[in-house]
């Protein structure tokens, strides 16, 4: 058969199965075993166990259900009620006033979580409430914590970094450390906004709090504390080469349970229910990561990366002519696949062509999950849009709408990246090096 | 049969979850012999062996629990009819796949067993070992599908329905 029609032949087989709802692991297992059988005469049920095999049980992977189970567990602490409490009288002489706590809640959240999901929930369960009976306007409120939520994504730990650095086989310490300042960045941005909406509908903003004095100020501030030390043990460690991700994952859960049992939140229902979450979640991101093993060895066989990594070059585009066209190929398809569906599917063709246009692979992991967050806030999926209409009851086209300014704002994100690299790149480059494994 | 089947996939979660802990436990143990500055040999390796097995034992669990991620555009706007026929076909072909899987990963092990294959690990490992809990998880996942499958086909409720929030 031809070449061009076995490509078109695998590629519709690829869209049937997700586009008709096959759970997405085993449709990427599907159109793995579709390219084998069309592309090559090795035994495909052979290879796959052996890939699937030796992708599964390996070490780099482990730092994804610790990261996970720390998030499950901190989900399930007082953390909210902290959170709001410690950063509420220092944001409160801001224009915009407590709307702020919403993304710098969301931030700091973010830093000891890896799931955006997680984020908007754990953060909106304090300051949707509270923000509501002050009489702050409904569509700041939504509207910024859909946008924030996202810095769960980008701020380290970050599953979706994890993911990417293992299917790229890039360091996931570093991915972790060039995520941090873009985060803050993003972060600025959308405070930014709140403040210049604060300034010119000034009459729309209900007045502050009484105001605190310093000494109330400095124990409230007390509240933040516990986010604090659990933030400098897990990627303090990292970036001091005191620790690889894996085992600043471990420090991070063995402190989300300490600070959960010194709160009094952890009993045997709380533990059991955050490790079967984690255990859950896990499971559904490895059973994608085994699919997309078998999906990268296949697509070996097939050539498609290595023809339209060809085809790219042959069209000599400019490297921002390039990340531009991504850009939009990453956002239509976050239209209808979920972030990490998205990266994993893609990387393998991806990933060539990525490589020999000459972008560093750090810096193109923080770009894409930027721009697959746009994505988690733009209808019909976007995860941060249906956590929010469970908790505020408003229907998805509202709650989009609300998120909107925020989805610009993330563009001005990617243009930052793509015009200062330095933004994603620096702290990686100054880190220390992890500690070293022993020979095994 | 029912209560067998239901407690055979909250056994397996359980298991996977079990593994998960070790993992933590296991990675503990690294740096506090890192710490003593003493150096125990394939913590690494068993801890992607337990990686593996979490993540397998877990696939019939987290799929009774919707737990698996699927593209839902087309299953939402679908209706009535169509809604079943179109969940019965990825039913149809997620036991397929997950049959298949379940066939080649027993297969693994079997030839691991025959051929005596050992990890190239400092931990020396007999590698059907591990590869047990993969091989028992992706069965227990075939035999979860088809579980569901049948399920439907007898006019059952589809994912989301009552039947599947609690285990």
């Amino acid at each position: 058969m031809d070449e061009l029609l076995l490509t078109g032949v695998f590629l519709g087989i690829l869209f049937v199965l997700l586009g008709s709802g096959v759970w997405v692991g085993l449709s990427l297992i599907g159109v793995a075993l579709a390219g084998m059988l069309l592309f090559t005469s090795r035994p495909a049920g052979d290879a796959m166990a052996t890939t699937i095999w030796s992708a599964s049980s390996s070490w780099t992977l482990t730092a994804l259900p610790l990261f996970i189970w720390m998030g499950e567990i901190l989900f399930r602490t007082r953390m909210s009620e902290d959170l709001f409490r410690g950063l509420a009288p220092w944001l409160m002489r801001l224009p915009g006033r407590l709307l702020h706590v919403n993304v710098a809640g969301c931030a700091l959240f973010a830093a000891i979580s890896g799931s955006s999901a997680a984020t908007v929930a754990t953060v909106g369960k304090m300051s949707i409430p509270e923000l509501r009976r002050r009489n702050y306007p409904e569509r700041m409120i939504i509207g910024t914590l859909a946008g924030a939520g996202t810095l769960g994504l980008l701020i380290p730990p970050s599953i979706i970094l994890i993911v990417y650095g293992v299917t790229v086989n890039e360091s996931i310490a570093k991915l972790f450390m060039a995520g941090i300042v873009p985060g803050i960045v993003v972060a600025f941005l959308f405070m930014g906004y709140i403040v210049v909406r604060a300034l010119l509908e000034p009459h729309s903003m209900p007045p502050a709090d009484a105001a605190l004095r310093l000494k109330e100020k400095a124990r409230e501030s007390l509240y933040l504390l516990p986010v604090i030390l659990l933030i400098m043990a897990v990627l303090g460690s990292i970036y001091l080469g005191i620790a690889t991700a894996t085992e600043a994952a471990v420090l991070g859960v063995v402190g989300a349970l300490l600070l959960s049992a010194l709160q009094g939140s952890l009993d045997r229902n709380t533990f059991v229910d955050s490790l079967m979450g984690a255990t859950r979640t896990s499971c559904m991101i490895a059973l994608i990561l085994a699919g997309s093993s078998f999906l990268s060895l296949a697509m070996g066989f097939t050539g498609l990366p290595r023809e339209l990594a060809a085809w790219i070059a042959s069209l000599e585009l400019t490297p921002l002519t390039l990340i531009l066209v991504l850009t939009l190929f990453y956002i239509v398809l976050g239209c209808f696949l979920d972030g990490i569906s998205a990266v994993v599917l893609t990387m393998a063709v991806v990933e060539p062509m990525i490589r020999q246009a000459g972008f560093d692979m750090i810096w193109f992991g923080v770009f894409l999950v930027v721009v697959v967050e746009m994505a988690q806030i733009t209808p019909p999926i976007g995860f941060n849009l249906f956590v929010l209409q469970g908790m505020t009851q408003h229907d998805i086209p509202y709650v989009a709408r609300a998120a909107l300014p925020m989805f610009f704002l993330m563009c001005v994100a990617v243009a930052l990246l793509i015009a200062f690299p330095a933004i994603a790149t620096y702290l990686p480059e100054t880190m220390s090096p992890a500690p070293g494994r022993p020979p095994t | 049969m029912r209560v067998i089947l239901d407690r055979l996939y909250v056994v397996t979660g359980a298991l996977a979850a079990l593994f998960l802990v070790a993992i933590a436990v296991l990675v503990l143990l690294s740096i506090g012999s890192r710490l003593a500055g003493t150096y125990i040999a394939g913590l690494s390796e068993y801890a992607g062996y337990c990686m593996a097995a979490s993540s397998f034992l877990a696939l019939a669990y987290t799929f009774r629990h919707g737990g698996h991620v699927r593209v839902q555009l087309l299953l939402q706007r679908a209706g009535g009819r169509w809604r079943r026929a179109l969940e019965l076909w990825c039913l149809a072909i997620a036991m397929a796949l997950a049959g298949f899987l379940a066939w080649y990963t027993i297969k693994t092990v079997i030839v691991s067993i025959e051929l005596g294959d050992v990890s190239e690990g400092a931990d020396a490992t007999p590698l059907w070992l591990p590869q047990l809990g993969m091989a028992t998880g992706a069965a227990v996942l075939a035999l979860a599908v088809a579980d569901r499958l049948l399920n439907v086909l007898r006019g059952g409720a589809l994912e989301g329905g009552a039947s599947d929030t609690h285990d």
